[in-house]
């Protein structure tokens, strides 16, 4: 058991906080503030992910296969770290790099993997996610947007909504339901997976305005669109198991403590500057805001050990997301009651941080959810239908 | 980074948890505590607490031992006998070891059992050795043996310059004892909701109870694992860190998990308490929770501008 990083993981570390230094614009701060969904940014990811490409940073951790470099898990989470703790100049594509890569390498037919995989590897694909519903959110299973059988594929008829990126995207990773019929699947074996062109006629995007800045929610209305068959990712009846891999990855996809713990880093260098630090109070809240950060990487770390031994999964990684979300809020919490003004167009990564934050036990399924399935499935709490 | 057991210390524990296999029982009598003597015999025997000492090995083995025997229902005093008496002028053997930070005439945890005393000040630690004439027991909801010098002023002191090392180790200990306080009061715990049936369904299939307990679950897991950390890289930020994390949830962790034992919970022959008023006593050492974070603060950010 350790806990440092080795010469080489120090070196990767530095090489990608050099590189940042080199490439993001000079007036990046002020540019990333409305987040990885916003046109800018997702504009920008398509050059700044060619760029990763080209120096093999994009997706050293895929397989050799692939066109990744077989690169240790670590090495990987290093880069997720500084990408999220600089304002994820990657955009919308840390997800195309994090699971939807991973997802059709394991569970595409060749045709869309020859499709999907060159252009995310180029750093020019955007996609969405295309889960959520009015009606089902954490509920996912719950979900009513149609895919009926036609022929030659599925005509797809509902509504998603919340769904970040879905303005600047060209492919959803959709979710739907085959209607009900006499014998056939029902529940979550009746759920397919569509890998759904957005430019498909009788999709409709539109954009809700946010609290958490722009680009990140969106309703799409899917109106008789067609889909073909060799759209559908997996086998009808495939689609849970495809997609309890895809969470397991999200829900762990993002270092959002490494952001958290740079903002109470900076919001320190302000206090100080402005003459407030040497206050016991100050100092005291700040460091239990530290504490839920270092808490929250050491169990995220945990995960990524467990990937990196090829241990199979397990539950803990609702244990570390509800961690995530504590460390989050725990330091918007300090900054907010004791640097207001960086809300009030102080600081802009303050802003940025704040609009994260405050979606962090919501986005990716409620946090709530979280502690549901560690009860479940990590403290091993009998049900509530059990007698 | 690597959070997996190297070799040596799968084999220390794997022998470590057959010792402890012995007194998992908690005592038959309803009592607020018991030292376990022998426990304490056979780990001394044993070389258990002389880890940190031997060639090879070092605060982080020594941390891993100290969270498991917490686990145990029985107090034994190895924080201090592992992590802090190897950095003192302190003779291999001479322990139990009693840590202290305040008034030499307040209560003093493990000192009816210690031949030694520890008293850590601002900029220097002193040393005494203690016998047992001059310690009175004290009676105590605590769930360690307390005790007080009858004439303070009789013992002689050794002095220590290196305060902060002292300060850093207690830390350390004090974060694995109780990363492994908490282990066994959430299984004590997760048995209890299990089992107990109200309303027709067990208390731990309510949702309200569940969400608490996957709440308490993530405390026990990130002191656990701040608490290793600290041993290994013994440094003052994560050491103060670990400590100060642990103590800044004992309050909820104990809390929610006496709620969920009911009135079983308020009485001595429910084993809960044996866990939780460990940690409800560690939550006030080294000025509690406040001072270690403005320690971390200062060892992260500094003083000031």
């Amino acid at each position: 058991m350790e806990f440092g990083w080795s010469p080489e993981e120090q070196a990767h570390r530095q090489r990608i906080r050099a590189l940042l230094d080199e490439t993001l614009p000079d007036d990046w701060e002020q540019l990333s503030v409305h987040g990885p969904g916003s046109d800018y940014q997702t504009d920008y990811s398509k050059q700044f992910c060619a760029m990763l490409a080209e120096r093999g940073l994009l997706v050293p951790h895929w397989p050799a296969a692939y066109g990744g470099e077989d690169a240790p898990v670590w090495h990987q989470f290093i880069l997720g770290e500084e990408m999220w703790a600089a304002g994820e100049p990657r955009g919308a594509q840390y997800m195309n790099v994090n699971w939807v890569g991973p997802v059709l390498m394991k569970f595409g037919t060749p045709d869309q993997i020859a499709r999907h995989i060159p252009p995310i590897h180029a750093g020019q694909a955007i996609w969405c996610q295309g889960f959520s519903e009015p009606g089902a959110g954490s509920d996912l299973a719950a979900l009513r947007t149609t895919a009926t059988p036609v022929e030659g594929g599925y005509s797809v008829s509902g509504a998603k909504i919340w769904t970040s990126y879905a303005g600047k995207a060209d492919t959803c990773f959709l979710l739907a339901r085959l209607p009900a019929r006499e014998g056939g699947p029902t529940g979550k074996a009746a759920i397919v997976i569509l890998l759904t062109d957005m430019k498909s006629p009788g999709i409709q995007v539109k954009q809700i305005p946010a609290l958490i800045g722009e680009g990140d929610i969106h309703e799409v209305f899917f109106d008789e669109v067609f889909v073909p068959t060799d759209c559908r990712l997996g086998a009808e009846g495939q689609a849970w198991e495809i997609i309890n891999s895809v969470l397991a990855n999200e829900r762990t996809g993002i270092a959002r403590y490494e952001f958290s713990r740079r903002m109470l880093d900076r919001g320190v260098a302000r206090l100080k500057e402005e003459g407030r630090w040497n206050d016991p109070v100050v100092q005291d809240r700040a460091a239990r805001a530290l504490m839920l950060c270092e808490a929250a990487r050491m169990l995220v770390y945990r995960i990524v050990d467990g990937k990196a031994r090829d241990l199979p999964p397990d539950a803990f990684p609702s244990v570390a997301r509800w961690a995530v979300v504590r460390a989050d809020n725990g330091v918007n919490d300090f900054l907010t009651e004791f640097l207001p003004d960086g809300l009030c167009g102080g600081d802009p990564v303050q802003l940025a941080h704040h609009q994260r934050a405050i979606a962090a036990g919501v986005a990716s399924g409620a946090a709530e959810i979280q502690l549901n399935l560690i009860a479940r499935r990590w403290l091993e709490l009998p049900g509530e239908s059990r007698k | 980074m690597n959070y997996d057991l190297s070799e040596d210390q799968s084999s220390v524990l794997s022998a470590l948890d057959s010792i402890l296999a012995d007194y998992k029982a908690p005592p038959i009598e309803p009592v607020p505590f018991a030292y376990g003597a022998e426990l304490d015999a056979i780990l001394t025997e044993s070389g258990f607490l002389d880890i940190a000492r031997e060639e090879g090995f070092g605060p982080l083995d020594a941390a891993l031992i100290v969270e498991r025997v917490a686990r145990s229902p029985l107090v034994v005093e190895v924080a201090a006998s592992t992590l802090v008496a190897p950095v003192l002028p302190i003779p291999q053997g001479l322990r139990p070891i009693a840590l202290h930070d305040g008034a030499l005439t307040a209560p003093i945890r493990f000192l009816p059992q210690a031949r030694a005393l520890v008293v850590l000040r601002d900029d220097h630690a002193a040393i005494a050795t203690i016998d047992a004439g001059q310690v009175e027991e004290i009676e105590t909801m605590m769930a360690y043996p307390y005790g007080r010098l009858v004439e303070p002023t009789a013992l002689s002191f050794e002095r220590f310059d290196d305060a902060g090392l002292v300060r850093r180790r207690w830390r350390i200990g004090m974060a694995a004892e109780a990363a492994g306080c908490m282990v066994s009061a959430l299984a004590s715990v997760l048995e209890h909701v299990t089992t107990r049936f109200a309303f027709g369904r067990p208390l731990g299939s309510l949702q309200a109870v569940q969400h608490r307990l996957a709440m308490a679950s993530e405390i026990a897991e990130s002191t656990r694992w701040l608490a290793f950390r600290a041993a290994w890289s013994d440094t003052e930020a994560d050491a103060a860190i670990a400590a100060g994390y642990a103590q800044a949830h004992i309050s909820q962790f104990t809390y929610d998990l006496h709620q969920f034992s009911g009135a079983m919970g308020l009485t001595l022959e429910y084993p809960l308490h044996f866990w939780s008023y460990r940690l409800r006593a560690l939550a006030g050492e080294l000025g509690g929770a406040s001072h270690q974070s403005r320690s971390a603060a200062a060892a992260i950010w500094g003083e000031a501008a």
